[in-house]
Protein backbone atom coordinates (compact mmCIF):
# COMPACT_ATOMS: atom_id res chain seq x y z
CA UNK A 1 0.00 0.00 0.00
CA UNK A 2 1.12 3.60 -0.94
CA UNK A 3 2.15 5.73 2.21
CA UNK A 4 -0.15 8.57 2.15
CA UNK A 5 2.33 11.60 1.62
CA UNK A 6 2.68 13.79 4.34
CA UNK A 7 1.81 17.66 3.52
CA UNK A 8 4.19 20.40 4.91
CA UNK A 9 1.95 23.53 3.84
CA UNK A 10 4.80 25.32 2.71
CA UNK A 11 2.74 27.57 0.64
CA UNK A 12 0.70 28.47 3.20
CA UNK A 13 3.05 31.67 4.20
CA UNK A 14 3.16 32.92 0.88
CA UNK A 15 1.54 36.34 0.79
CA UNK A 16 2.63 39.86 -0.31
CA UNK A 17 0.57 40.95 2.30
CA UNK A 18 -1.42 38.98 4.92
CA UNK A 19 -3.91 40.34 7.32
CA UNK A 20 -6.28 42.56 5.30
CA UNK A 21 -10.00 42.75 6.42
CA UNK A 22 -11.70 45.13 3.83
CA UNK A 23 -14.87 45.96 5.33
CA UNK A 24 -18.20 46.64 2.79
CA UNK A 25 -19.39 49.98 2.73
CA UNK A 26 -22.35 51.96 1.50
CA UNK A 27 -22.36 50.31 -1.55
CA UNK A 28 -21.21 46.83 -0.37
CA UNK A 29 -17.87 45.54 -0.73
CA UNK A 30 -16.69 46.76 -3.87
CA UNK A 31 -13.84 45.84 -6.15
CA UNK A 32 -12.45 49.50 -5.67
CA UNK A 33 -12.70 49.23 -2.00
CA UNK A 34 -10.24 46.63 -2.20
CA UNK A 35 -7.23 48.84 -3.78
CA UNK A 36 -5.34 48.77 -0.31
CA UNK A 37 -1.77 48.02 0.98
CA UNK A 38 0.38 46.59 -1.70
CA UNK A 39 -3.05 45.66 -3.28
CA UNK A 40 -4.08 49.31 -4.58
CA UNK A 41 -0.67 49.60 -5.96
CA UNK A 42 -1.18 50.36 -9.71
CA UNK A 43 2.25 51.09 -11.50
CA UNK A 44 2.84 53.01 -14.45
CA UNK A 45 4.14 49.94 -16.51
CA UNK A 46 3.18 46.20 -15.65
CA UNK A 47 6.11 44.30 -16.78
CA UNK A 48 4.79 40.81 -15.34
CA UNK A 49 3.99 39.03 -18.60
CA UNK A 50 2.24 35.77 -16.94
CA UNK A 51 -1.56 36.14 -15.90
CA UNK A 52 -0.32 36.95 -12.01
CA UNK A 53 -2.99 38.70 -10.04
CA UNK A 54 -1.95 42.05 -8.86
CA UNK A 55 -0.82 41.40 -5.02
CA UNK A 56 0.44 37.91 -5.76
CA UNK A 57 3.83 36.53 -5.49
CA UNK A 58 4.58 35.22 -8.72
CA UNK A 59 5.81 31.88 -9.42
CA UNK A 60 9.17 31.33 -11.42
CA UNK A 61 9.34 29.88 -14.46
CA UNK A 62 6.38 30.82 -15.85
CA UNK A 63 6.14 31.31 -19.75
CA UNK A 64 5.09 34.74 -20.95
CA UNK A 65 1.64 34.99 -22.04
CA UNK A 66 2.40 38.42 -24.41
CA UNK A 67 0.50 40.97 -23.76
CA UNK A 68 0.86 44.10 -25.46
CA UNK A 69 -0.66 46.28 -23.43
CA UNK A 70 1.31 46.66 -20.50
CA UNK A 71 1.34 50.46 -19.65
CA UNK A 72 -1.11 52.11 -17.22
CA UNK A 73 -1.74 54.91 -20.14
CA UNK A 74 -2.62 52.92 -22.49
CA UNK A 75 -5.54 51.45 -20.65
CA UNK A 76 -6.11 53.13 -17.61
CA UNK A 77 -9.00 55.00 -16.25
CA UNK A 78 -9.40 55.70 -12.72
CA UNK A 79 -13.57 55.14 -12.83
CA UNK A 80 -13.26 51.72 -13.96
CA UNK A 81 -14.01 50.08 -10.86
CA UNK A 82 -16.82 51.77 -10.28
CA UNK A 83 -18.27 51.79 -13.45
CA UNK A 84 -17.72 47.72 -13.08
CA UNK A 85 -19.94 47.90 -10.18
CA UNK A 86 -22.47 50.21 -11.58
CA UNK A 87 -22.81 47.53 -15.06
CA UNK A 88 -23.30 44.59 -12.96
CA UNK A 89 -26.13 46.44 -10.46
CA UNK A 90 -27.94 48.40 -13.52
CA UNK A 91 -27.95 44.90 -15.53
CA UNK A 92 -31.32 44.58 -17.38
CA UNK A 93 -32.88 41.79 -19.27
CA UNK A 94 -34.23 42.12 -22.91
CA UNK A 95 -36.26 38.90 -22.70
CA UNK A 96 -38.43 39.78 -19.22
CA UNK A 97 -37.88 43.30 -18.61
CA UNK A 98 -38.37 45.18 -22.06
CA UNK A 99 -42.99 45.08 -21.86
CA UNK A 100 -42.77 43.41 -25.21
CA UNK A 101 -46.46 42.95 -25.15
CA UNK A 102 -46.99 47.06 -25.77
CA UNK A 103 -45.79 46.22 -29.39
CA UNK A 104 -48.78 47.16 -31.62
CA UNK A 105 -49.08 47.27 -35.78
CA UNK A 106 -47.53 49.53 -37.03
CA UNK A 107 -47.77 50.98 -40.58
CA UNK A 108 -45.59 48.64 -43.19
CA UNK A 109 -42.93 51.82 -43.84
CA UNK A 110 -42.31 52.79 -40.40
CA UNK A 111 -41.95 48.63 -39.55
CA UNK A 112 -39.64 48.88 -42.44
CA UNK A 113 -38.12 51.48 -41.12
CA UNK A 114 -37.71 50.39 -37.53
CA UNK A 115 -36.12 47.28 -38.51
CA UNK A 116 -33.61 48.62 -40.71
CA UNK A 117 -32.26 50.62 -37.83
CA UNK A 118 -32.52 47.39 -35.58
CA UNK A 119 -30.27 45.84 -38.47
CA UNK A 120 -27.81 48.45 -38.27
CA UNK A 121 -27.93 49.17 -34.49
CA UNK A 122 -27.31 45.08 -33.78
CA UNK A 123 -23.82 45.27 -35.97
CA UNK A 124 -22.75 47.94 -34.51
CA UNK A 125 -23.24 46.03 -30.84
CA UNK A 126 -21.28 42.69 -32.94
CA UNK A 127 -18.68 45.39 -33.54
CA UNK A 128 -17.81 46.63 -29.75
CA UNK A 129 -18.03 42.78 -28.61
CA UNK A 130 -15.46 42.00 -31.20
CA UNK A 131 -13.40 45.25 -31.04
CA UNK A 132 -13.64 44.91 -26.94
CA UNK A 133 -12.68 40.97 -26.88
CA UNK A 134 -9.55 41.40 -29.73
CA UNK A 135 -8.28 43.32 -27.06
CA UNK A 136 -9.24 41.70 -23.88
CA UNK A 137 -6.69 39.44 -24.14
CA UNK A 138 -3.39 41.80 -24.82
CA UNK A 139 -4.40 43.51 -21.66
CA UNK A 140 -2.04 43.26 -18.64
CA UNK A 141 -3.31 41.79 -15.07
CA UNK A 142 -2.31 44.65 -13.78
CA UNK A 143 -4.60 46.77 -14.48
CA UNK A 144 -7.60 44.47 -13.39
CA UNK A 145 -9.96 46.97 -13.05
CA UNK A 146 -10.50 47.80 -16.77
CA UNK A 147 -10.20 44.49 -17.84
CA UNK A 148 -13.17 43.43 -15.79
CA UNK A 149 -15.25 46.77 -16.67
CA UNK A 150 -14.67 45.71 -20.37
CA UNK A 151 -16.22 42.48 -19.85
CA UNK A 152 -19.07 43.81 -18.51
CA UNK A 153 -19.59 46.31 -21.91
CA UNK A 154 -18.94 43.51 -23.63
CA UNK A 155 -21.33 41.46 -22.22
CA UNK A 156 -23.87 44.63 -22.48
CA UNK A 157 -23.16 44.82 -26.09
CA UNK A 158 -24.64 41.43 -26.32
CA UNK A 159 -27.40 41.98 -24.58
CA UNK A 160 -27.83 45.12 -27.24
CA UNK A 161 -27.37 42.66 -30.41
CA UNK A 162 -30.12 40.64 -28.90
CA UNK A 163 -32.46 43.31 -28.05
CA UNK A 164 -32.59 45.08 -31.70
CA UNK A 165 -32.45 41.47 -33.05
CA UNK A 166 -35.80 40.61 -30.56
CA UNK A 167 -37.19 44.11 -32.02
CA UNK A 168 -37.04 43.71 -35.30
CA UNK A 169 -38.22 40.08 -35.33
CA UNK A 170 -41.68 40.88 -32.90
CA UNK A 171 -43.62 42.63 -35.22
CA UNK A 172 -44.44 40.96 -38.30
CA UNK A 173 -40.89 42.20 -39.92
CA UNK A 174 -37.55 40.87 -40.22
CA UNK A 175 -34.00 42.38 -40.43
CA UNK A 176 -33.09 44.55 -43.14
CA UNK A 177 -30.26 45.01 -45.58
CA UNK A 178 -26.39 45.10 -44.04
CA UNK A 179 -24.59 48.17 -43.20
CA UNK A 180 -21.91 49.41 -45.30
CA UNK A 181 -19.65 48.67 -42.86
CA UNK A 182 -16.80 50.61 -43.37
CA UNK A 183 -16.23 52.36 -39.89
CA UNK A 184 -17.04 49.07 -38.73
CA UNK A 185 -14.05 47.38 -40.29
CA UNK A 186 -11.99 50.58 -39.14
CA UNK A 187 -12.74 50.37 -35.58
CA UNK A 188 -11.98 46.19 -36.17
CA UNK A 189 -8.64 46.60 -37.80
CA UNK A 190 -7.21 49.52 -36.08
CA UNK A 191 -4.11 48.50 -34.85
CA UNK A 192 -2.32 51.54 -33.25
CA UNK A 193 -3.16 50.48 -29.94
CA UNK A 194 -6.43 50.20 -27.42
CA UNK A 195 -6.29 53.95 -27.15
CA UNK A 196 -6.82 54.00 -30.91
CA UNK A 197 -9.61 51.22 -30.49
CA UNK A 198 -11.46 53.63 -27.96
CA UNK A 199 -10.91 56.15 -29.91
CA UNK A 200 -12.65 55.02 -32.72
CA UNK A 201 -15.02 52.82 -31.31
CA UNK A 202 -16.45 55.29 -28.43
CA UNK A 203 -15.74 58.88 -28.99
CA UNK A 204 -16.78 58.34 -33.15
CA UNK A 205 -19.09 55.65 -33.57
CA UNK A 206 -20.42 55.85 -29.94
CA UNK A 207 -21.35 59.53 -29.64
CA UNK A 208 -22.80 58.76 -32.58
CA UNK A 209 -25.12 56.07 -31.76
CA UNK A 210 -25.74 57.70 -28.37
CA UNK A 211 -27.18 60.53 -30.39
CA UNK A 212 -28.89 58.61 -32.75
CA UNK A 213 -30.27 56.49 -29.94
CA UNK A 214 -31.94 59.84 -27.70
CA UNK A 215 -33.78 60.40 -30.94
CA UNK A 216 -34.65 56.91 -31.17
CA UNK A 217 -36.14 57.02 -27.69
CA UNK A 218 -37.77 60.86 -28.63
CA UNK A 219 -39.88 58.93 -31.54
CA UNK A 220 -40.50 55.64 -29.49
CA UNK A 221 -43.65 54.19 -31.09
CA UNK A 222 -44.63 52.19 -27.38
CA UNK A 223 -43.15 51.51 -24.20
CA UNK A 224 -41.31 48.32 -25.30
CA UNK A 225 -39.35 50.44 -27.57
CA UNK A 226 -38.96 53.34 -25.21
CA UNK A 227 -37.46 50.73 -22.58
CA UNK A 228 -35.20 49.43 -25.10
CA UNK A 229 -33.87 52.60 -26.10
CA UNK A 230 -33.60 54.49 -22.98
CA UNK A 231 -31.62 51.76 -21.67
CA UNK A 232 -29.21 51.41 -24.25
CA UNK A 233 -28.71 54.83 -24.09
CA UNK A 234 -27.46 53.97 -20.34
CA UNK A 235 -24.82 51.35 -20.93
CA UNK A 236 -23.79 53.51 -23.61
CA UNK A 237 -23.25 56.11 -21.40
CA UNK A 238 -21.39 54.23 -18.89
CA UNK A 239 -19.26 52.84 -21.65
CA UNK A 240 -19.07 56.34 -22.86
CA UNK A 241 -17.85 57.43 -19.35
CA UNK A 242 -14.93 54.59 -19.36
CA UNK A 243 -13.92 56.20 -22.59
CA UNK A 244 -13.65 59.91 -21.65
CA UNK A 245 -11.73 59.34 -18.38
CA UNK A 246 -9.30 56.97 -20.05
CA UNK A 247 -8.60 59.50 -22.95
CA UNK A 248 -8.08 62.03 -20.60
CA UNK A 249 -5.56 59.73 -18.37
CA UNK A 250 -4.19 59.35 -21.48
CA UNK A 251 -3.79 63.50 -22.71
CA UNK A 252 -2.31 63.88 -19.07
CA UNK A 253 0.57 60.88 -19.34
CA UNK A 254 1.37 60.80 -23.35
CA UNK A 255 3.24 63.75 -24.71
CA UNK A 256 1.78 65.46 -27.60
CA UNK A 257 -1.06 62.67 -27.56
CA UNK A 258 -3.89 65.25 -28.14
CA UNK A 259 -2.24 65.79 -31.60
CA UNK A 260 -2.10 61.77 -32.05
CA UNK A 261 -5.80 62.26 -30.81
CA UNK A 262 -6.57 64.91 -33.56
CA UNK A 263 -4.70 62.51 -36.39
CA UNK A 264 -6.66 59.51 -35.47
CA UNK A 265 -9.73 61.77 -35.86
CA UNK A 266 -8.65 63.22 -39.18
CA UNK A 267 -8.53 59.82 -40.87
CA UNK A 268 -11.49 58.75 -38.84
CA UNK A 269 -13.74 61.27 -39.70
CA UNK A 270 -13.28 60.61 -43.19
CA UNK A 271 -14.41 56.64 -43.21
CA UNK A 272 -17.45 58.36 -41.25
CA UNK A 273 -18.29 60.97 -43.89
CA UNK A 274 -18.37 58.45 -46.48
CA UNK A 275 -20.43 56.03 -45.06
CA UNK A 276 -22.72 58.79 -44.41
CA UNK A 277 -23.27 59.19 -48.10
CA UNK A 278 -25.02 55.99 -47.88
CA UNK A 279 -28.63 56.50 -47.26
CA UNK A 280 -30.19 53.48 -46.15
CA UNK A 281 -29.44 54.59 -42.81
CA UNK A 282 -30.60 58.06 -42.81
CA UNK A 283 -33.79 57.47 -44.77
CA UNK A 284 -34.63 54.85 -42.08
CA UNK A 285 -34.48 57.38 -39.16
CA UNK A 286 -36.14 59.86 -41.64
CA UNK A 287 -39.06 57.45 -41.76
CA UNK A 288 -39.24 57.01 -37.99
CA UNK A 289 -39.03 60.45 -37.07
CA UNK A 290 -41.61 61.83 -39.68
CA UNK A 291 -43.91 59.31 -39.00
CA UNK A 292 -43.68 57.30 -42.26
CA UNK A 293 -42.68 58.20 -46.21
CA UNK A 294 -44.77 61.26 -46.59
CA UNK A 295 -43.18 62.81 -43.49
CA UNK A 296 -39.49 61.59 -44.14
CA UNK A 297 -39.34 63.80 -46.87
CA UNK A 298 -40.46 66.67 -44.70
CA UNK A 299 -39.70 67.01 -41.07
CA UNK A 300 -38.27 63.37 -41.02
CA UNK A 301 -35.03 64.74 -42.71
CA UNK A 302 -35.47 68.05 -40.86
CA UNK A 303 -35.28 65.99 -37.77
CA UNK A 304 -32.56 63.87 -39.12
CA UNK A 305 -30.90 67.03 -39.94
CA UNK A 306 -31.18 67.64 -35.99
CA UNK A 307 -29.76 64.53 -34.61
CA UNK A 308 -26.90 65.27 -36.84
CA UNK A 309 -26.36 68.67 -35.52
CA UNK A 310 -26.87 67.63 -32.09
CA UNK A 311 -24.16 64.90 -32.67
CA UNK A 312 -21.66 67.06 -34.04
CA UNK A 313 -22.03 69.48 -31.00
CA UNK A 314 -21.41 66.65 -28.59
CA UNK A 315 -18.20 65.09 -30.84
CA UNK A 316 -16.68 68.27 -31.31
CA UNK A 317 -17.71 69.54 -27.51
CA UNK A 318 -15.71 66.48 -26.52
CA UNK A 319 -12.86 66.92 -28.34
CA UNK A 320 -12.53 70.32 -26.82
CA UNK A 321 -13.24 69.21 -23.40
CA UNK A 322 -10.10 66.50 -23.84
CA UNK A 323 -8.40 69.37 -25.50
CA UNK A 324 -7.66 67.70 -29.04
CA UNK A 325 -8.05 70.83 -31.12
CA UNK A 326 -9.72 70.42 -34.99
CA UNK A 327 -9.62 73.00 -37.59
CA UNK A 328 -13.02 73.02 -39.31
CA UNK A 329 -11.86 72.86 -42.83
CA UNK A 330 -9.84 69.65 -41.70
CA UNK A 331 -13.43 68.01 -40.94
CA UNK A 332 -15.13 66.72 -43.84
CA UNK A 333 -18.09 68.46 -45.77
CA UNK A 334 -20.58 65.48 -45.35
CA UNK A 335 -20.07 66.45 -41.20
CA UNK A 336 -18.36 70.07 -41.14
CA UNK A 337 -22.11 71.52 -42.15
CA UNK A 338 -23.51 70.23 -39.05
CA UNK A 339 -21.53 72.04 -36.93
CA UNK A 340 -23.33 74.78 -34.74
CA UNK A 341 -21.24 77.39 -36.43
CA UNK A 342 -22.17 76.39 -39.80
CA UNK A 343 -26.32 77.20 -38.99
CA UNK B 1 -51.51 67.29 -0.86
CA UNK B 2 -47.42 68.68 -1.03
CA UNK B 3 -46.87 72.14 -3.59
CA UNK B 4 -44.37 71.15 -5.94
CA UNK B 5 -41.75 72.48 -5.98
CA UNK B 6 -40.81 72.20 -2.33
CA UNK B 7 -39.08 70.08 -0.31
CA UNK B 8 -42.01 68.44 1.44
CA UNK B 9 -42.98 67.35 -2.94
CA UNK B 10 -39.22 66.17 -3.30
CA UNK B 11 -39.37 63.92 -0.04
CA UNK B 12 -42.97 63.01 -0.85
CA UNK B 13 -41.78 61.25 -4.18
CA UNK B 14 -38.29 60.34 -2.84
CA UNK B 15 -40.98 58.36 -0.50
CA UNK B 16 -42.28 56.57 -3.23
CA UNK B 17 -39.48 55.96 -5.13
CA UNK B 18 -37.47 54.38 -2.46
CA UNK B 19 -40.18 52.10 -1.26
CA UNK B 20 -41.03 50.70 -4.74
CA UNK B 21 -38.45 47.76 -5.70
CA UNK B 22 -39.77 47.45 -9.53
CA UNK B 23 -37.35 50.68 -9.65
CA UNK B 24 -34.38 49.11 -8.61
CA UNK B 25 -34.32 46.20 -10.94
CA UNK B 26 -34.26 45.99 -14.66
CA UNK B 27 -31.63 49.12 -15.27
CA UNK B 28 -32.77 50.89 -12.26
CA UNK B 29 -30.81 50.30 -9.51
CA UNK B 30 -27.84 52.15 -7.58
CA UNK B 31 -27.48 55.75 -8.61
CA UNK B 32 -25.07 58.31 -6.73
CA UNK B 33 -25.13 61.76 -8.27
CA UNK B 34 -26.57 65.14 -7.15
CA UNK B 35 -28.72 66.34 -9.51
CA UNK B 36 -29.81 70.52 -9.53
CA UNK B 37 -33.59 71.26 -10.70
CA UNK B 38 -34.00 75.11 -11.29
CA UNK B 39 -37.45 76.65 -12.08
CA UNK B 40 -37.21 79.33 -13.81
CA UNK B 41 -39.54 82.30 -14.16
CA UNK B 42 -39.89 84.59 -16.98
CA UNK B 43 -37.80 88.33 -16.88
CA UNK B 44 -40.25 90.84 -18.21
CA UNK B 45 -39.28 92.79 -20.39
CA UNK B 46 -36.71 90.74 -21.38
CA UNK B 47 -36.31 87.61 -23.82
CA UNK B 48 -34.81 85.05 -21.14
CA UNK B 49 -35.56 83.34 -18.30
CA UNK B 50 -34.19 83.95 -14.63
CA UNK B 51 -34.07 81.66 -11.87
CA UNK B 52 -36.39 81.36 -9.18
CA UNK B 53 -36.34 78.47 -7.29
CA UNK B 54 -32.83 75.83 -7.16
CA UNK B 55 -32.85 72.49 -4.89
CA UNK B 56 -30.84 70.27 -5.04
CA UNK B 57 -31.66 66.25 -5.35
CA UNK B 58 -29.28 63.60 -4.17
CA UNK B 59 -28.83 59.90 -4.89
CA UNK B 60 -27.26 57.30 -3.02
CA UNK B 61 -27.03 53.67 -3.68
CA UNK B 62 -30.25 52.87 -4.01
CA UNK B 63 -32.19 55.73 -2.31
CA UNK B 64 -32.99 59.40 -3.18
CA UNK B 65 -32.30 61.43 -0.21
CA UNK B 66 -34.73 63.51 -0.95
CA UNK B 67 -34.19 67.37 -2.03
CA UNK B 68 -33.39 70.40 -0.37
CA UNK B 69 -33.54 74.26 -1.24
CA UNK B 70 -30.72 75.96 -2.16
CA UNK B 71 -29.82 78.76 -3.62
CA UNK B 72 -28.29 79.99 -7.11
CA UNK B 73 -24.21 79.05 -5.86
CA UNK B 74 -25.24 75.50 -5.36
CA UNK B 75 -25.23 74.86 -8.54
CA UNK B 76 -21.93 75.03 -9.01
CA UNK B 77 -20.93 72.48 -7.07
CA UNK B 78 -23.81 69.64 -8.51
CA UNK B 79 -23.13 66.98 -11.55
CA UNK B 80 -25.75 68.84 -13.70
CA UNK B 81 -28.67 70.39 -13.31
CA UNK B 82 -32.43 70.46 -14.67
CA UNK B 83 -33.63 74.02 -15.83
CA UNK B 84 -37.06 74.63 -17.34
CA UNK B 85 -39.69 77.10 -16.77
CA UNK B 86 -42.46 76.49 -14.03
CA UNK B 87 -44.79 76.17 -16.37
CA UNK B 88 -42.89 73.35 -18.57
CA UNK B 89 -42.24 71.75 -15.55
CA UNK B 90 -45.99 71.39 -14.35
CA UNK B 91 -46.32 70.14 -17.80
CA UNK B 92 -43.70 67.27 -17.52
CA UNK B 93 -45.74 66.63 -14.18
CA UNK B 94 -49.01 66.60 -15.27
CA UNK B 95 -48.24 64.28 -18.06
CA UNK B 96 -46.61 61.70 -15.63
CA UNK B 97 -49.96 62.07 -13.36
CA UNK B 98 -52.52 61.60 -16.73
CA UNK B 99 -50.66 58.51 -17.78
CA UNK B 100 -48.67 57.26 -14.57
CA UNK B 101 -45.05 58.27 -16.18
CA UNK B 102 -43.52 60.06 -18.45
CA UNK B 103 -44.83 59.70 -22.56
CA UNK B 104 -43.44 60.94 -25.48
CA UNK B 105 -41.89 64.39 -25.53
CA UNK B 106 -42.05 64.33 -21.61
CA UNK B 107 -39.52 61.97 -20.93
CA UNK B 108 -36.20 63.72 -19.77
CA UNK B 109 -34.51 62.80 -22.52
CA UNK B 110 -37.12 63.87 -24.90
CA UNK B 111 -37.27 67.42 -22.92
CA UNK B 112 -33.31 68.15 -23.49
CA UNK B 113 -33.78 67.55 -27.00
CA UNK B 114 -36.67 69.25 -27.56
CA UNK B 115 -35.82 72.03 -26.15
CA UNK B 116 -33.11 75.08 -28.02
CA UNK B 117 -31.11 74.98 -24.61
CA UNK B 118 -31.40 71.63 -23.63
CA UNK B 119 -32.60 70.12 -20.21
CA UNK B 120 -29.72 69.52 -18.39
CA UNK B 121 -26.04 71.37 -18.23
CA UNK B 122 -23.61 71.70 -15.63
CA UNK B 123 -21.55 75.39 -14.43
CA UNK B 124 -18.39 73.33 -14.75
CA UNK B 125 -18.75 71.57 -18.26
CA UNK B 126 -16.97 68.56 -17.15
CA UNK B 127 -18.53 66.40 -19.49
CA UNK B 128 -17.67 63.06 -17.24
CA UNK B 129 -19.89 64.44 -14.29
CA UNK B 130 -22.75 66.24 -17.45
CA UNK B 131 -23.02 62.37 -18.70
CA UNK B 132 -24.16 61.07 -16.01
CA UNK B 133 -27.43 62.35 -16.93
CA UNK B 134 -27.39 59.43 -18.94
CA UNK B 135 -25.66 56.65 -17.06
CA UNK B 136 -28.49 57.40 -14.71
CA UNK B 137 -31.13 58.45 -17.13
CA UNK B 138 -33.55 55.66 -15.85
CA UNK B 139 -33.40 56.11 -12.46
CA UNK B 140 -33.78 59.94 -12.66
CA UNK B 141 -37.08 59.25 -14.75
CA UNK B 142 -38.09 56.71 -12.05
CA UNK B 143 -37.90 59.28 -9.52
CA UNK B 144 -40.57 62.15 -11.55
CA UNK B 145 -41.86 58.55 -12.85
CA UNK B 146 -42.82 57.98 -8.63
CA UNK B 147 -44.60 61.51 -8.73
CA UNK B 148 -47.60 59.88 -10.25
CA UNK B 149 -48.26 58.74 -7.26
CA UNK B 150 -48.26 62.19 -5.06
CA UNK B 151 -50.94 64.27 -5.37
CA UNK B 152 -49.20 67.53 -6.13
CA UNK B 153 -50.41 71.18 -5.74
CA UNK B 154 -48.67 73.82 -7.99
CA UNK B 155 -47.25 77.13 -6.74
Amino acid sequence: MTPVPNPKFEWMNQSRQWGVRVKPGKKGLTLGSLNVGIYGEVPTEWNDQTRNPRGAIARRGMPPVGYAIREKAGIWADCAADLYEEAIQRRWAPATDVPWDTIEPLPDDVERAVCQVCTELSQYANVDIETISSWQHQMAYGYHEVKQFLATATFDAGRHYEVFRKRALRNGGGLGLESPGEVNRMILESRGGWTEAVTYLFLLRGTYAMTMLRYLERFAHNDAERFIYGHVIQDRARHMAYALDHLKYSVAHVEDQTTVLATLLFIGDRLFARELRDPVLREALAIIFGGGVEGARTHGMATWEAMMREFMARYEGTCEWLRVRRAPDRIPEEMRRFLPEAD
Amino acid sequence: MARFPSEAWFGAVAGVFNGDDSYQGAGGGHCNCTAGLVIEGRNEGKDEDVVEEVFVLTFEGAECKGGVEADEAALDEVDFYMHMPRVDWREMLEDIRDHGHATENHTLNSLDLERDDGLSTSKHGDQYREDLFFRYNQTLQFYFDASARVKTAFS
